[in-house]
């Protein structure tokens, strides 16, 4: 005997519309920000290496964003007039912090050290390729076990469990 | 129509949609500084070294500081001091960082003196308020001003020292309620060495102690813990022996080998029992050249007079005499229960003459007096403003008080964590004294008993935020702990030296010159050959450590003799009250200055296992007798007030003598410490000393509204009722 399930079948979509934006807005499209920085200006136009804003990615876990006072170094006598330094500036002279929406994430249950990488010589591009095209952040790339694990075998490097997830 | 199965489908993915929507992520920010703190590196601690300003043992602590905060605090283990230990009270200087209760602003009084109502005001106004008052009295009257403080070890103190002198007023008084006075009049009359002693604990083979808790307060807790625990179990065929003497079950006392209770301020004829034994039988070549004691006197103390008097049997009184001098290197402790008896001079001189009759004086496993002020050598006349003599200052403080009600002061500045209107019997009527003064600074992080009675509160940084230098009282040998702000500080305070240092250089002439620095900082960068000299690496280690070994005085040669025997005096008849009250530094609280940080008051007593309030430890059988049970509320009524606590049962305390804790009963100290009990001290006469056992106490049963919280309760499980 058939046996319609019209109502059945509508659950699937209400399911599927819920879930999936949580698992797809990692590779989401730009992510607003509060001023908007372009990457491709300091990095391609102006030759930056990108350790002289994310200064700890060889000291630390983290990559991490350059402090008010960091920006101002440079915009204290560069590019004053622009709209997006003068909100800089706006938040230099109220001594209040940027607060910059975060764009990359990694999984739970994984530690990732920027440290070991950019030490041993890998192109911060590697991971975030279109960076240096890039304004604000983005991300182009799921950070998925996968990934890591392709490039770890095929560099011949430690495939251990315990290394990332411990 | 819906049938069942399908009603039931679409429920499970209707909740299956509504649980994952849940799940969809918040916007994650990422906020990085405005102005990064010094060496930071995101995700990476630093350790800094500085020393621990929460009691006066000065040990040197390491600080976790991550993204600019303090996280953790540890033992430095490269400090002679402490070696990497750290008690709950240090740890508990993170709680005193980021208290809530924090002066962020100074505070201008804004109703009647003692309200403690205040206004906030800039720096400027409260500044150009201080140089108003300074310059006025100085122009009218200089050695109108008074400074009492804590006392002030290191340069710190220098330069308080220096600005009263070039201001013209030789009145500084220092407060410290713990301190062993009688011990210091002791060691000058025993050794001729009016100093604190330093035990050799680890290298000793047999501790006498005489009611000395020297393994929870004391002079120098962690210390002699540290030590302790090497000479019990360090060496490999020698497991030191430790006697304890005196009137409570203490944690010191439960570590004990042997717990020989004997009665409140008769510590000192045990001592004097058992030097009797030692001399009548000759057991050390020193007791056998000392015979001349026993004519001075000594022959009074036969083992069967001193049970008479102590309560400490024959048999025991020449049992321990006997190892003790047979187990050389061995120590003999007073502690500050024995120093802190209207006879506390007599008992830490009888003590002390334990230790000369054992030959150890000076010796490995013995006593020893380090030159504590050799690293300030180069300072000469003024060595005393940088490493005080660790008394209390008692009678200077009564002195002071008597002539604030004479008017003979124009101005007080008040600082430090001694907090006198709280830790001075209420007796001595110190706030009503104060209250003479006419202008009244009180430089504090916190407002409390003292600081709330000021017209003028300025806020300073704790110590884990400022500049400073130490040199510890004990176990130190004549090394310097450097104290360096290991964050920035968090509230807009400025330390009472640099406060000085500005006020001198405002007033010009003599002050100025006395104080030539900018900053505290830069004294002791001028001191320690800093930036880029020596105090760099010194900051770094925590402080310049050297030789331990360095010179020491050597100790009196010559005949010993015998110190004059004194009672004890306890105010209050005997059959009107019976009891004698015993009251100790809580471990936790110490003389109340850690009651606003609640880490330590939820930490339980290790005797009692109370927390957040304060009690009375009586012996089961005087209980029964009484007709009170544990947890019961009483009155605790001496001559010079009453004050309600609850029962605890300790059958560790003599029958005839009840316990209380010092540290709780504070008014005016912020929400973690005020209505916890009352303050002790209010049972306490004004004597001419110091002393805690100086009073006869009566319990009445009474109602109480509180219970006591406790972790080891009777009824085996947490009071939790009214603990906050």
């Amino acid at each position: 005997m058939t046996r319609k399930r019209p109502l059945a079948a509508l659950a699937i979509p209400i399911f599927a519309f819920v879930l999936f934006p949580a698992v797809g807005s990692a590779l989401a499209e730009t992510v607003p920000q509060p001023i908007s920085f372009s990457h491709k200006i300091h990095v391609t136009e102006y030759q930056l290496n990108c350790r002289f804003c994310h200064s700890s990615a060889n000291k630390s876990q983290y990559a991490n964003l350059p402090s008010v006072a960091k920006c101002m170094s440079c915009h204290r006598s560069i590019a004053t007039d622009k709209p997006e330094v003068k909100k800089l500036a706006q938040y230099w002279k109220e001594k209040k912090p940027i607060p910059w929406n975060k764009v990359i994430d990694l999984p739970n249950h994984v530690y990732f050290p920027h440290r070991k990488m950019v030490n041993a010589g890998i192109p911060c591009l590697t991971c975030h390729p279109g960076m240096d095209q890039a304004g604000t952040a983005v991300q182009k790339l799921e950070f998925g076990m996968g990934m890591c694990m392709e490039c770890h075998r095929k560099k011949k490097v430690t495939i251990d469990c315990t290394k990332c997830h411990y | 129509m819906l049938d069942r199965r399908q009603f039931l489908k679409l429920g499970g993915a209707t909740a299956f949609a509504t649980l994952f929507a849940g799940c969809d992520k918040a916007q994650k920010k990422l906020i990085p500084f405005v102005i990064p703190p010094e060496n930071y590196i995101l995700g990476e601690a630093l350790w800094y070294a500085s020393a621990c300003g929460q009691c006066p043992a000065g040990c040197g602590i390491v600080v976790r500081v991550s993204e600019g905060r303090a996280k953790k605090i540890e033992g430095n283990p490269l400090h002679p001091v402490n070696r990497g230990k750290l008690c709950a009270r240090g740890q508990a200087a993170l709680q005193a960082l980021y208290h809530p209760e924090r002066l962020g602003q100074p505070l201008k009084l804004s109703g009647a003196r003692g309200a403690g109502s205040y206004t906030p005001v800039s720096w400027e106004e409260a500044l150009s308020l201080l140089m108003g008052q300074l310059k006025k009295v100085k122009a009218e009257a200089p050695s109108s001003l008074l400074m009492l403080t804590d006392p002030m070890r290191g340069h710190g103190g220098l330069v308080a020292g220096r600005f009263m002198k070039a201001f013209g007023s030789p009145h500084r008084v220092a407060w410290e309620p713990l301190a062993p006075d009688a011990m210091l009049s002791a060691h000058e009359a025993v050794y001729g060495v009016r100093d604190l002693p330093e035990h050799d604990l680890a290298g000793t083979r047999y501790v006498l102690s005489f009611s000395g808790d020297f393994l929870e307060t004391g002079l120098s807790p962690v210390h002699y813990a540290g030590a302790y625990g090497r000479m019990r179990g360090d060496r490999a065929t020698i497991r030191g022996k430790f006697v304890h003497f005196g009137p409570r079950l203490s944690m010191t006392a439960a570590s004990a080998d042997l717990f020989l209770p004997c009665a409140p301020g008769t510590e000192g004829f045990v001592a004097l029992g058992l030097a009797h034994v030692m001399v009548r039988d000759k057991l050390t070549p020193q007791a056998a050249a000392a015979g001349h004691l026993m004519g001075e006197g000594l022959s009074a103390y036969t083992p069967e007079a001193v049970e008479k008097r102590t309560g400490v049997h024959t048999h025991e009184v020449t049992g321990v005499a006997r190892e003790f001098a047979g187990n050389q290197p061995g120590v003999a402790i007073a502690g500050t229960a024995a120093a802190t008896c209207g006879n506390g001079a007599f008992q830490c001189a009888a003590v002390a003459l334990l230790n000369v009759l054992a030959g150890n004086a000076g010796k490995p496993g013995g006593v020893s007096f380090p030159n504590r002020a050799q690293s300030f050598a180069k300072y000469g006349a003024e060595i005393p403003l940088l490493a005080p003599p660790p008394e209390t200052g008692y009678a200077a403080v009564r002195i002071a008080a008597e002539k604030m009600r004479t008017g003979a002061f124009r101005m007080a500045i008040l600082a430090g964590a001694t907090n006198p209107a709280f830790t001075l019997p209420p007796a001595v009527k110190f706030a009503e004294a104060l209250s003479k003064v006419p202008f009244v600074v009180a430089f504090a992080s916190f407002l409390d008993e003292t600081s709330s009675l000021a017209d003028l509160v300025l806020p300073v940084p704790t110590s884990l935020e400022s500049w400073g230098d130490d040199a510890a009282p004990s176990g130190h040998a004549g090394a310097v702990t450097l104290c360096q702000p290991v964050v920035e500080p968090f509230r807009d305070a400025k330390a009472m030296p640099d406060v000085l240092l500005a006020a001198a250089r405002e007033l010009g002439g003599e002050p100025a010159k006395a104080l030539p620095w900018g900053s505290m900082k830069e004294c002791l960068e001028k001191a320690y050959g800093g930036p880029g000299g020596a105090m760099d690496k010194a900051l770094q280690n925590g402080g310049f450590f050297g030789d331990a070994s360095g010179s020491r005085p050597a100790p009196k040669a010559g005949k010993p003799s015998l110190p004059k025997a004194a009672a004890p005096s306890f105010e209050g008849d005997p059959k009107a009250f019976p009891l004698v009250l015993h009251l100790y530094p809580s471990m936790a609280l110490y003389d109340g200055r850690g009651a606003n940080l609640p880490w330590l008051q939820e930490m339980p007593d290790p005797v009692s296992t109370a927390v957040w309030r304060n009690w009375v430890e009586v012996n089961p059988k005087t209980a029964g007798t009484l007709g009170l049970s544990e947890g019961d509320g009483v009155t605790v009524a001496s001559p010079s007030g009453k004050i309600p606590a609850h029962v605890v049962f300790n059958p560790g305390v003599a029958p005839d003598v009840v316990a209380m804790p010092l540290g709780q009963g504070h008014t005016r100290f912020g929400k973690f410490a005020n209505g916890r009990g009352e303050n002790p001290m209010t049972l306490i006469p004004a004597g001419e000393g110091y002393a805690l056992q100086a009073t006869r106490v009566t319990l009445a049963k009474t109602k109480l509204s509180t219970t006591l919280a406790r972790t080891g309760n009777p009824e085996g499980q947490w009071k939790v009722k009214n603990m906050m």
